[in-house]
């Protein structure tokens, strides 16, 4: 029973770490440089994909996905910053096409909220805690 | 004493109980994204003219009349079914409407055109999407409706359906206010 189960957790965790490095860049789509290639994924796994949205353009095989990896090897082979790269996509396909939504005013609330709850709930249990240790 | 720390989780509970069932209730589709074009002016390309026999310039096809931009593809099956609401705001109401033929085959569009009727002012050449990238086109069909400004109003992603028609159509008439 437990060696089953312990095969089964085992398989499980190797299919795990083979689909991690199975993408969906083919071979002819890699730049003949070795660090502009670097820079191409790295980029790439910032870029959602619009056709299968929760996917970096890096995972998925939809052809828009194909598209835009291209052209941003085409932007790496040509120099431009990433920041330049970046903004190309965002002024096209707005911040959505980026995984990490930026910090701005209009995302304050996305990226703060989670640090306000975690002060409040610390709050919480430290008044709960209080509130126990009187009782006892 | 213990019944005043349960109040809080439970309206917590309630409010988001009730949001989420308000997102579920309500016709929306996640899908769908706002264009980040809108109230922007047309971008600038240059391709070939399937058509005439000219190179298509934007800056000079823009800015004088209401126009449609259509991306469309023989391959892409609901482009057919809004073909027929393409001839007739075309046809019935006399807009203007450029199709850029997506990622496809210029053989195989003329015969599409022959067979389904030509809704098109002019259609042009996108055969590796990058134009359709310029727009921020991520899936076909999508419409774009251009004031007589040259900026661009509204984005239609998806076709133009008989539950749609009407409402697109007066977006049609409010892009010039």
């Amino acid at each position: 029973m437990t060696k089953t189960l312990l095969t089964i957790v085992i398989i499980s965790i190797m299919i795990q770490f083979f689909s991690k490095i199975s993408y969906s860049v083919e071979p002819e789509e890699f730049l003949q440089n070795p660090k502009q290639e670097i820079r191409a994924r790295d980029i790439s796994k910032n870029i959602r994909c619009l056709v299968c949205q929760n996917q970096s353009i890096d995972d998925s095989s939809a052809p828009l996905a194909k598209d835009l990896r291209a052209l941003i090897r085409i932007k790496v082979q040509e120099n431009d910053t990433d920041e330049e790269i970046y903004k190309f996509l965002t002024d096209r396909y707005g911040d959505f096409i980026l995984l990490k939504p930026p910090f701005k005013i209009s995302t304050f609330l996305l990226w703060s909220l989670p640090f306000v709850f975690a002060i409040i709930g610390i709050f919480i249990l430290f008044v709960q805690n209080k509130k126990s240790k009187k009782l006892s | 004493m213990k019944k005043k720390i349960l109040i809080f989780p439970f309206i917590a509970f309630l409010f988001i109980l009730i949001v989420f069932f308000y997102l579920l209730v309500i016709e929306r589709d996640p899908s769908e994204l706002p264009s980040v074009l809108i109230d922007k002016k047309v971008p600038i390309f240059e391709t070939e003219s399937l058509l005439h026999k000219k190179k298509f310039i934007s800056k000079n096809e823009f800015g004088t009349e209401t126009t449609l931009v259509n991306f469309f593809a023989t391959w892409c099956g609901p482009c057919r079914d809004e073909h027929v609401y393409l001839k007739r705001l075309s046809n019935e109401k006399g807009l203007k409407i450029i199709g850029v033929n997506y990622k496809d085959d210029p053989n195989k569009t003329v015969e599409w055109l022959k067979e389904l009727g030509n809704p098109y002012s002019d259609v042009i050449v996108d055969s590796k999407g990058l134009i359709g990238i310029d727009w921020g086109v991520y899936g076909i069909p999508e419409t774009y409706i251009v004031n007589s400004k040259g900026i661009i109003k509204y984005r239609l992603v998806g076709s133009i359906t008989k539950k749609n028609y009407n409402a697109f159509y007066s977006k049609i008439k409010k892009s010039e206010d």
